[in-house]
């Protein structure tokens, strides 16, 4: 069995202090290992995104460790975790996150001036990123002209330009229609099955439980056993996607009944004109 | 992170534009100041600066001409053009006063010129003529602009009335002007009699200034006497001193509003762009790097503000004269270089509020949407 390349103990995260404290992640440990799909699910505000941000490095566990292919960050000085960050792991966010001046290329060649060889030896590596994430017509596009898949396709290829252990993705598929978030998943598969990247996700996408290697249920703070009716399925009424009602943290109330949805696009559709979509209701599992 | 940093203040060219503009405009206003305050000061000694005799001789005590009262028996000057390396020597009077235009009041230096001095007597005329006979002035050509009084018309000195026969070029200044007169009006004036004011001294050729000044100190008692490099720095520096408190305090006030500028637009930068900041610092960026990247934007926006100003300095400056014959600007090279120290300051200063909050983005928040 390798060495996990994440090793988390007993990670507790509080905010506030006394009797306004919240806890949003209490006591949790987590192995990752190198190559592994691992998913974190939980319904909303069950501190998901706060565990990953902990994982990454970006907050500080109240208490804790954090092993990071060996290196406690948890000890380390502020002024040592950029290059854990920059070097050891690579980030995809729901909203993309690409800086906006930036082109396509500069964007995801941004992280590489942070590694030892500098932008001109990770050149061959971007070149490559884009051609395999098939953004060779959108080198020198800026980030506004893109569609939502191909900014996320972007971010993906920033991610993965300094080579890291570690690919956390937050809801990567949330802002993507359902056709586009399958491709998304299936690059976030691939990277993981084909070069042995570990991934750790967050989402309330059931689709991706497909890919995972393991899922883990996060409520309250706590990792916990999902309570055995693992899903309470919905559909989608735009796209008719399958979502689970138990996660999902996109809805809408429309003539006293709740809808879910798969992503923000598909919600700003059913807003636009709900009974374009009623008109045909989509039966429920 | 250079290519962010500039393309990211690039992206907001109407707020670049717009920060830029008014930096540049409180540079511009320290800059003309400054050129007005060195124009007028220069202005001021324009009479001594282009009479350039090579010795001035007043009254012990007195170094300079701007603002001073100095009386010289008249018998010192004809001891002292009978020394040896005096080619000549030319008395003038010399007075401060209000002379009364049409409806204007102003302040003068009153010269005046002894019968056919040619030696003493304005060096450009653009209309009239010299004075040749009592109660005749020649006033400079702006005044005249300025109070519509031409030749012929007549102004007040005390309590005499003058004709003007001649406008004199570069003799204006708002401070003082410089008009001249019959010697024989002003000793009425003066009441005064067989005492001169300055004496212009003209050596020979070979006839060291500097020596010939120490004899004339030497042997003609309670005399002053100076070379005209001295005498006209003297001179100067009496004249700047009068504006120079407010000057500083006016490029105090406008170096204090291009801080605000540029510390407000490098803060509107960076609060608008926190989030951005944010997704760079999880990418792993330290904050040293943002930090300088907040300096570098605040250094760019001030160094157009003020590259916008040296254009203005340059190339608009020099013309305003010609619509407002009034005004003498003299922009410096030492007072842009002053301007430009005091721009780095200013893009130093902007800056530090911006990269405290910048020290303070939390990565974390990247996650948010």
């Amino acid at each position: 069995m390798p060495e996990p390349i994440i090793k988390a103990r007993n990670l507790t995260k509080s905010f506030g202090s006394d009797h306004t404290a919240v806890i949003a992640v209490n006591n949790v440990t987590i192995d990752i290992q190198p190559g592994e799909v691992v998913l974190i699910m939980g319904p909303s505000g069950s501190g998901k995104t706060t565990l990953l941000s902990m994982l990454g490095g970006l907050l500080n566990p109240s208490k804790g460790t954090i092993e990071i292919d060996g290196t406690n960050i948890t000890t380390l000085k502020e002024s040592a975790l950029p290059e854990i960050r920059a070097l050891k792991l690579g980030f995809i966010f729901q909203a993309f996150n690409l800086l906006d001046a930036l082109t396509v290329e500069e964007n995801i060649l941004f992280p590489a001036q942070l590694h030892p060889g500098g932008i001109n030896q990770a050149q061959d590596r971007a070149d490559a990123l884009i051609n395999q994430l098939n953004l060779e017509k959108r080198r020198h596009a800026l980030p506004q002209t893109l569609s939502g898949g191909e900014k996320q396709r972007v971010a993906i290829a920033r991610a993965l330009i300094n080579e890291p252990k570690v690919i956390l993705a937050d809801e990567p598929t949330g802002n993507l229609d359902s056709q586009t978030g399958q491709e998304v998943m299936m690059i976030l598969h691939d990277i993981a099955r084909e070069q042995g990247y570990s991934v750790v996700l967050v989402t309330h996408d059931p689709r991706v439980e497909d890919i995972a290697d393991r899922i883990l249920w996060l409520e309250d703070g706590k990792l916990g056993d999902r309570k055995q009716e693992l899903h309470k399925w919905s559909r989608d009424p735009v796209c008719g996607m399958r979502v689970d009602e138990w996660t999902a943290d996109i809805k809408a109330d429309y003539d006293n009944k709740q809808y879910y949805f798969c992503s923000e696009k598909c919600l700003h559709q059913f807003n636009a004109d709900p009974d374009q979509y009623l008109k045909q209701p989509r039966s429920s599992n | 992170m250079f290519k962010w940093t500039w393309k990211s203040l690039f992206s907001q060219r109407g707020t670049l534009v717009g920060s830029a503009l008014g930096i540049a405009c409180t540079f511009i206003l320290v800059i003309f100041f400054d050129s007005v305050w060195r124009g007028e000061s220069l202005q001021v000694v324009s009479y001594p600066s282009h009479m350039k005799p090579n010795v001035w001789v007043m009254q012990s005590g007195v170094g300079n001409m701007h603002m001073a009262m100095s009386f010289i028996w008249d018998w010192k000057a004809d001891k002292i053009a009978k020394m040896p390396g005096v080619k000549r020597v030319t008395p003038i009077l010399y007075m401060n006063s209000v002379v009364s235009a049409a409806h204007t009041r102003m302040f003068a230096f009153i010269v005046g010129l002894l019968p056919g001095d040619k030696r003493a007597e304005p060096w450009a005329l653009t209309a009239g003529r010299h004075i040749k006979k009592p109660l005749e002035t020649v006033i400079p050509d702006v005044l005249s602009t300025i109070t519509n009084v031409n030749v012929g018309d007549q102004l007040h000195i005390a309590d005499k009335s003058f004709t003007v026969v001649g406008l004199s070029s570069g003799t204006y200044s708002s401070a003082n002007s410089v008009l001249f007169v019959p010697f024989s009006d002003l000793e009425k004036i003066l009441s005064s009699t067989g005492t001169y004011s300055y004496l212009l001294v003209d050596a020979e050729e070979g006839t060291d200034p500097d020596s010939l000044a120490k004899r004339i100190r030497d042997e003609v008692e309670k005399v002053n006497a100076l070379t005209h490099d001295q005498f006209v720095r003297n001179d100067l520096s009496l004249a700047k001193q009068m504006g120079v408190d407010i000057i500083i305090i006016m490029t105090a006030i406008c170096s204090t509003l291009a801080v605000l500028i540029v510390g407000f637009t490098s803060y509107s930068l960076v609060m608008r762009r926190r989030r951005e900041l944010a997704i760079i610092k999880a990418l792993g960026m330290g904050s040293m790097n943002i930090l300088i990247s907040v300096i570098i934007q605040s250094g760019i926006l001030t160094l157009f503000g003020f590259t916008i100003a040296v254009l203005f300095a340059l190339f608009v400056i020099p013309y305003i004269p010609l619509i407002l014959p009034q005004l003498t600007l003299a922009v410096s090279f030492t007072s842009l270089t002053q301007i430009g120290l005091i721009a780095l300051v200013v893009a130093i200063l902007g800056a530090l509020i911006p990269a405290w909050l910048v020290s303070r983005v939390e990565p974390a928040t990247a996650f948010h949407v």
